[in-house]
């Protein structure tokens, strides 16, 4: 079985479930021969170097990634042409036999969001999960403080980053993936995901919030710790219907705060 | 022979110069009370970059006609700026991110939300203007923000020949140089970084505001560490951390990283407009670390 193998039967499993595939997508093959013989497959947030090694040294030559492998969206890699960082990466793909291919527009397609539902799973909210409005979470009355901190144990990140009044209470929870954080409105109390610029609507609409007497918050996971949880979803999914090689869960993991 | 004005020219000109002498006077008299278009005349006669036909720059709120008695520039008109500035009587805000929360500050489906309307009440009831000074601001060369970020580190003298971004600061480890950021910056809890700690850093990177991966690929190599607002988690952030170990990049979030080019700001506009007091009023760092 080939990696265009599996990437056929992943359109295949997609189209009987109704998702169609794009015309336009940034779901294709970014580096390594899709007619390589797969051995095993990883999932991972990001294909960063380290997961590539990772996921080389564990025979999972097939990586399934959520962001790009060549830091942008489109990855191209014109801007990219002398850099050592670049070649070296493209290198150690090529001579290890990988192969990369991005995971991302048909993922957010399916239902539930993997990459969200995967986060619920890790915060333990899966149960609090609003039947009527996707994204929103019902939580026992807490407050911003308490809830920042239990979040940050369960995704065990170090860079989250939480603004808002930390005593206002909260139990209507927006969550969205990486750079999908909901804005904020009156109608969530907090809104959580992974990053968010400072002029979109959430910590600017935070701390007027909290000014205006009407407080709201923001937690910022940071972008791999809001969805390399939901690459293990995928993991679980791509198990049940690709059944001819081990399949893994090889998390990027969180990249800020090393020590 | 030198002609003599006749009595009749001599009438003529001292007529012409009380005319232009009250002229002045009554220049001197407006420009002691300048209204906001006034003052954005005088911004866009000093920025010395040529103004954008399209332009995020503009009223976003209030306008041209209004008289200014003081002036405040922000990164983002917050309501506590707006509040702040009123009190103080600087009526003209001079904001370099969007007020009401979009690009466009059209309040979309948020338009009947409650803390845009109060916002809007805000601003409507202190009678205050708000005009937006980011792309033109930031065109300028040298770059005002890198170069503001660098006097808030106290860098200046370390700028490099050869980029207008690049600093060779004393050699220092990389907990060292985080320390002293966080500490310049007053960063509260929104600083995240990676690298070894006992690296040793000498060229360094400002990168205020947003990080674009092309000008980060140019000059990484030369340097250790990226000093950084907002960089995109799947653009800079993952290219330093592919770099390896000898680079480091910091996120200090774009607030942050823009303050001291709004304290720049107010200084370039107090140095033509001597008749209103211009003060910068700091936003702060928007978060706060749960595990801190």
């Amino acid at each position: 079985m080939t990696a265009q193998d599996i990437v056929t039967r992943i359109q295949q499993k997609l189209a009987g479930d109704g998702i169609t595939w794009r015309a336009t997508t940034v779901d294709t093959f970014k580096a390594g021969r899709p007619d390589t013989p797969v051995r095993g497959v990883a999932t991972t947030g990001m294909a960063t170097f380290d997961v590539l090694r990772r996921a080389s040294a564990a025979g999972r030559n097939f990586v399934v990634t959520h962001e790009p492998t060549f830091y942008n969206h489109l990855d191209q890699t014109d801007a990219l042409a002398g850099d050592p960082t670049y070649l070296a990466k493209l290198r150690f793909i090529e001579d290890q036999g990988l192969v990369v291919w991005r995971f991302h527009d048909h993922a957010h397609m399916l239902r539930p969001d993997p990459l969200v539902a995967g986060s619920a799973r890790v915060l333990g909210w899966t149960p609090y999960a609003s039947p009527a409005e996707r994204g929103i979470y019902v939580l026992p009355p807490t407050t911003l403080r308490a809830l920042a901190a239990d979040v940050a144990r369960h995704v065990n990140g170090r860079a989250i980053r939480v603004c808002g009044d930390p005593g206002m209470k909260v139990t209507r929870v927006a969550l969205g993936p990486g750079y999908g954080v909901p804005p904020l409105t009156q109608a969530v109390d907090v809104s959580i995901g992974g990053e968010a610029p400072e002029s979109g609507g959430h910590a600017e609409y935070a701390m007027d919030a909290q000014a205006l007497g009407r407080p709201r918050g923001v937690i910022l996971l940071g972008h791999m710790m809001s969805e390399d949880w939901g690459m293990r979803e995928v993991a679980d999914w791509l198990r049940a219907f690709v059944t001819d090689v081990p399949i893994e869960w090889v998390p990027a993991g969180e990249p800020f705060g090393r020590r | 022979m030198t002609s003599r004005p006749s009595r009749r020219a001599f009438l003529l000109g001292t007529a012409a110069a009380v005319i232009a002498a009250n002229r002045r006077g009554s220049a001197q008299a407006q420009s002691s009370t300048p209204t906001a278009g006034q003052i954005v005349d005088r911004i866009r006669e000093k920025a010395g970059v040529p103004w954008r036909e399209t332009s995020i720059d503009g009223f976003k709120a209030g306008g041209a006609d209004a008289i200014v008695t003081g002036i405040a520039t922000t990164v983002v008109a917050t309501a506590d700026v707006l509040r702040r500035a009123a009190a103080a009587g600087r009526n003209l805000v001079i904001a370099q991110e969007p007020t009401f929360y979009t690009a466009n500050e059209d309040g979309g489906n948020r338009a009947g939300d409650a803390v845009f309307v109060a916002k809007k009440a805000l601003v409507d009831e202190r009678h205050l203007v708000v005009w937006r000074f980011s792309d033109h601001w930031n065109a300028r060369k040298p770059s005002e923000p890198v170069g503001a970020l660098a006097n808030a580190l106290g860098w200046s003298a370390y700028r490099q020949a050869d980029g207008d971004a690049s600093y060779k600061v004393p050699e220092m480890r990389l907990d060292a140089l985080l320390e002293h950021v966080r500490t310049r910056l007053r960063v509260r809890g929104g600083m995240r970084w990676i690298g070894r700690p006992d690296m040793t850093v000498r060229t360094v990177l400002l990168s205020p505001g947003g990080t674009d991966l092309a000008s980060t690929v140019a000059r990484m190599p030369r340097a250790d560490v990226i000093i950084a607002g907002e960089p995109r988690e799947w653009e800079a952030v993952p290219y330093v951390l592919d770099a390896g170990v000898q680079k480091a990049i910091v996120a200090v979030g774009r607030i942050v990283s823009l303050e001291p080019s709004a304290a720049a700001c107010a200084a370039w506009i107090r140095s033509f407009t001597p008749e209103l007091p211009v003060e910068a009023m700091a936003v702060g760092d928007p978060y706060w670390n749960p595990l801190s």
